[in-house]
């Protein structure tokens, strides 16, 4: 019924969505520069580009799914087109919701489109879907496993906002935006939800692998990297209530964990061939 | 002593232990040989200790329920791993269509100290099974047909593959890509009973070109043979690998004599006769057993419970406060405007 020429269209026009939300994202931090202090109409625009991606590219995922007959869950292309569709739902509501969030968007925003740009440059081959990802717990797995990213890409955006602000030209431009201590608490804030979420995906994975494998932890390449993940952004907790940790080494620590978690998430399992693909 | 007590409790330790943690799972990666498990015990040791001293006498932690339910869930878990640890089992067992599982079977056997279970006492046996293949041999659905003994005595069918196991009194049996066709063999010699056995070839399609295998039966000489297969497998194409649609040929070497047997068929040699009986199929399991698994679910769950509650209560309270100073801080401006 379908073809790859239909599913991929919509998955442009999606990410053109994206690109033109980013757009307005940063004309309007721009902008606020010169016009007065809280002129925000500029966020309308985001926020409805913002919907248009998500709902685009939920149609290219859609005509996908039908075409092969599985969700997208198996190679690179599928988990990339998963996430930019689930991490642009998530931060589409929080941009929505939590207005005084929404500076961190020209630094959020950038993030979903270097997924963007990586997506356009797979081909989008289909792979057969192992029997092991039949299970139930698959769905827990990837929709904690998604929450955990989006929050921690949400925080990423404050963190980043909170260093882009240490460049002398970026200090001017977002002068106007929240200052350091509130984007610092409000970034920590979606740090320690993430940590929730990052541990229900690991043990809703650990379920899923006894399951699968016979086995629920057995340190291969994937469950190190995302017990490291899980590590690091504890650590980072406990640090920041053991010392008095300057805010913007904070912000430095939020970027680097996210950096692992997004390795976690788009390399570590295309490195190691893992388990998962269930040949022979 | 109250420096070493609160050395013991303090968030810095944490952080030093969570460190050497990090560095331990780093280098157990991939679970190599030489690397003890010390990597691993070493820290989180150090962590649990550090925990325990600070659930006993920090009320930041200890005062906080949500969060303490949350610590006292990773300590739980960390010991239930090394209760599980010295208490498992793991194992493989090769079953033949037709054979029914004894604890005899079980090769590779790794086990706990502390292992005790009623393994000796699962009973099932096996039937035949099929692997679907698609295209470039990707392998799918595993369907094995097994019959398990209930508590009355009887036996009844289940069909079990991938990621559904065979449970039976915590032991876990679950199929793996290891498994291969297996000739029923009888050997008639000229004087004595006959005996027949049964030989398990290579994992198939694994070693699809190397089925060659030798069987001694007992009384009688080593006798070596190839299996030449007709399964259907191609590898451009959806297949499924099942005994009865399989075609089989055993080729006999007699030293330069060669011999092709089909299912039947039998040959005369040396000191007796050998029959080829027919071909049935071997499924290799992962045996596995951990007393601790449901515990560590419910553990972990509980501590997820008691983080996430920490963070409600504490961002309410962050909101309540906000909310008390913003009406606090209109009210005394609505004052102010007021006065003016
Ligand atoms: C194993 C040794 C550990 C000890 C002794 C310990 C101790 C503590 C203490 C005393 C607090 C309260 C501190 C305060 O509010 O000033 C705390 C908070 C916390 N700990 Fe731990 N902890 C340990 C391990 C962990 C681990 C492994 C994690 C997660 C990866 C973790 C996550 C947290 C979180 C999320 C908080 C709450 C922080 C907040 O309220 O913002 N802890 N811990």
């Amino acid at each position: 019924m379908f073809s790859e020429a239909t599913e991929m269209p919509w998955l442009w026009a999606g990410l053109a969505a994206y690109a033109l939300a980013a757009f307005y994202a940063f004309r309007g931090i721009a902008q606020q520069r010169v016009l007065a202090a809280g002129t925000r109409s500029y966020e309308g625009l985001v926020l409805l580009f913002m919907v248009c991606g998500v709902v685009l590219l939920a149609v290219s995922l859609g005509v996908r799914w039908v075409r092969i007959g599985h969700g997208p869950f198996v190679n690179l292309f599928e988990l990339l087109v998963s996430q930019l569709f689930s991490l642009g739902t998530i931060y589409t509501l929080v941009y929505w919701r939590l207005p005084l969030l929404r500076p961190g968007a020209i630094v959020s925003l950038p993030i979903i489109w270097v997924l963007g740009l990586w997506v356009l440059m797979i081909e989008p081959k289909d792979a057969p879907f192992p029997p092991t990802y039949y299970n139930d717990w698959l769905w827990a797995h990837v929709g904690f496993g998604k929450i955990f990213l989006a929050f921690s890409m949400v925080g990423s955006g404050l963190a980043g906002v909170i260093l882009l602000r240490w460049i002398g030209w970026f200090a001017s431009w977002l002068r106007h935006l929240p200052a350091d201590d509130v984007l610092d608490r409000y970034a920590w804030r979606f740090m320690v939800l993430a940590l929730v979420f990052d541990s229900l995906m690991l043990i809703a994975g650990a379920v899923w692998a006894q399951d699968a494998w016979g086995r629920f932890w057995s340190w291969d390449a994937l469950e190190t990297s995302a017990f490291l993940t899980w590590l690091a952004l504890g650590g980072a907790i406990h640090a920041r209530l053991a010392w008095n940790v300057p805010i913007r080494l904070g912000a430095a620590f939020i970027l680097i964990i996210f950096v692992v978690a997004f390795m976690t998430y788009f390399s570590t399992p295309f490195i190691s061939e893992a388990v998962h693909k269930g040949v022979i | 002593m109250i420096v070493f007590r609160k050395l013991l409790s303090s968030t810095r330790l944490t952080i030093v232990g969570m460190a050497l943690l990090a560095v331990g799972s780093s280098l157990i990666y991939g679970n190599p040989a030489e690397v003890p498990v010390w990597v691993l015990v070493a820290p989180l040791s150090v962590l649990a200790v550090n925990l325990v001293a600070a659930i006993a006498t920090n009320p930041r932690i200890n005062r906080r329920p949500g969060l303490l339910m949350f610590h006292i869930g990773l300590l739980a878990v960390v010991v239930l791993v090394g209760v599980g640890r010295l208490t498992h089992y793991e194992a493989h067992v090769e079953m033949v269509d037709g054979q029914q599982f004894t604890i005899d079977d079980a090769i590779d056997v790794k086990s706990g100290p502390f292992h005790s279970g009623n393994l000796d006492q699962v009973q099932f046996a096996q039937g035949p099974f099929t692997v679907d293949y698609q295209p470039m041999l990707v392998r799918g659905s595993t369907r094995s047909h097994i019959r398990v003994r209930n508590e009355k005595g009887e036996w009844q069918a289940r069909v079990i593959g991938d990621d559904t196991p065979l449970v039976i009194d915590g032991y876990r049996f679950y199929t793996t890509f290891n498994k291969g066709f297996t000739p029923v063999l009888t050997w008639l010699p000229d004087a004595g009973a006959p005996v027949t056995g049964t030989v398990n070839m290579p994992s198939y399609p694994l070693f699809d070109f190397k089925q060659s295998n030798s069987w001694t039966p007992v009384g009688g000489r080593e006798i070596k043979f190839w299996l030449q297969l007709d399964t259907g497998l191609r590898q451009d194409a959806a297949w499924t690998l099942d005994v009865r649609r399989t075609g089989s040929v055993l080729v006999v070497n007699d030293g330069d004599r060669r011999v092709e047997l089909k299912p039947g068929d039998e040959t005369v040699l040396d000191g007796g006769r050998l029959r080829y009986e027919q071909l049935r199929q071997w499924m290799g399991y992962k045996i596995f057993f951990d007393p601790t698994l449901r515990w560590l679910f419910l553990a972990s769950i509980l501590g997820v419970i008691g983080l996430a509650s920490h963070y409600w209560r504490t961002f309410t309270a962050v909101h309540a406060a906000t909310d008390k100073i913003t009406a606090l801080n209109s009210a005394s401006s609505a004052a102010l405007t007021n006065k003016g």
